[in-house]
């Protein structure tokens, strides 16, 4: 139906940033963060990101919530991990592809893994009792190489996609 | 259940405004729902859903005069009036059942500070069990500017 929808990032002790305007990465922890300011040094990881999808408006139902990197080529040995329907933890540099965390790879293009509601539901229901309007989180993080160039990276596109009635 | 929605239309910033296309809902006592009725009062989808049993047509208009119409009866999807011919009219369909949902896809960058695109996609159809008791579907995909290829 009507739905609207904003990106969310939060960042340190979940504090929650509704309506960013892009998700760069970088070595810090923070939104809109400005990727000159806070450059990732080769063979290291940015921060990792939780971000999430906030609907407003209304609707009857959103369902099959999906996201994959839809556009942008990596550099040599530069990397975007993705996992899904995670827990918050206070972002880090450590690597998220770990054992024990098992962040893996990007999509990069559209997936069978949907994203969740925040609640753990595989739909957002308007109305319904302790619903928070918010996707589960996806959590994602650049890494790098000693080998990876130095400068600016491509930049990338991330698609959500989700269907409404 | 509640039966419609405090949104007025016209009257500020509005999340209807990004929609293209709007439902009527029609129903065989001859009664209808529409997404944005008389008095600017949005519906929930919910409210179709909830009578299902009764839906008979279920059209789906634009301002630029697309129509697109499923007919709950007999299985048939209509444009600006005219039945689609490839669908076999005589073939007996059973417990026909209506296909509706907008596939949102929205667009964030890296590095370039902008969101990016948020299209809409309006999957309209119907599912029905035919002679053999299989179940088949037959689904529009329309866009925004009422373009439409047909999937199942």
């Amino acid at each position: 139906m009507a739905a609207t929808h904003q990106w969310s990032e939060s960042n340190g002790a979940e504090v929650v940033h509704d309506g960013i305007a892009n998700i760069n990465f970088g070595s810090n922890d923070s939104y809109n963060l400005v990727p000159a300011t806070y450059p990732i040094t080769r063979n290291t990881n940015s921060f990792c990101k939780y971000i999430r999808c906030k609907f407003t408006g209304s609707w009857t139902e959103i369902s099959n919530m999906k996201f994959w990197k839809s556009n942008g080529e990596y550099k040599t040995d530069e990397s975007i991990s993705a996992g899904f329907n995670v827990a918050f933890a206070t972002p880090t540099q450590d690597d998220q592809r770990v054992t024990g965390i098992g962040d893996t790879a990007v999509p990069t293009s559209e997936p069978s893994q949907n994203v969740n509601s925040f609640e753990g539901a595989s739909t957002i229901v308007y109305g319904a009792t302790g619903v928070s309007g918010y996707s589960a989180y996806v959590r994602l993080q650049t890494q790098t190489l000693v080998t990876t160039p130095s400068g600016a990276v491509n930049s990338k596109t991330m698609t959500f996609q989700f269907d409404e009635t | 259940m509640d039966n419609s929605m405090d949104i007025k239309i016209n009257s500020g910033n509005n999340p209807i405004d990004s929609l293209s296309f709007l439902w009527i809902a029609i129903f065989s006592d001859g009664t209808k729902i529409e997404q944005i009725d008389g008095n600017g009062i949005e519906h929930r989808f919910q409210l179709v859903k909830d009578r299902f049993e009764d839906l008979v047509y279920f059209n789906l208009t634009d301002r630029k005069g697309h129509l697109f119409t499923v007919n709950l009866i007999n299985g048939l999807i209509g444009y600006n009036k005219l039945e689609f011919p490839y669908i076999e009219s005589k073939e007996k369909k059973e417990n026909i059942r209506l296909i509706y949902f907008l596939r949102h896809r929205i667009e964030i960058g890296t590095e370039d500070l902008q969101e990016k695109s948020h299209t809409i996609e309006y999957h309209l159809g119907l599912q029905y069990l035919d002679k053999l008791g299989n179940n088949q579907k037959i689904i529009l995909r329309i866009d925004s500017e009422g373009s439409f290829v047909i999937g199942e």
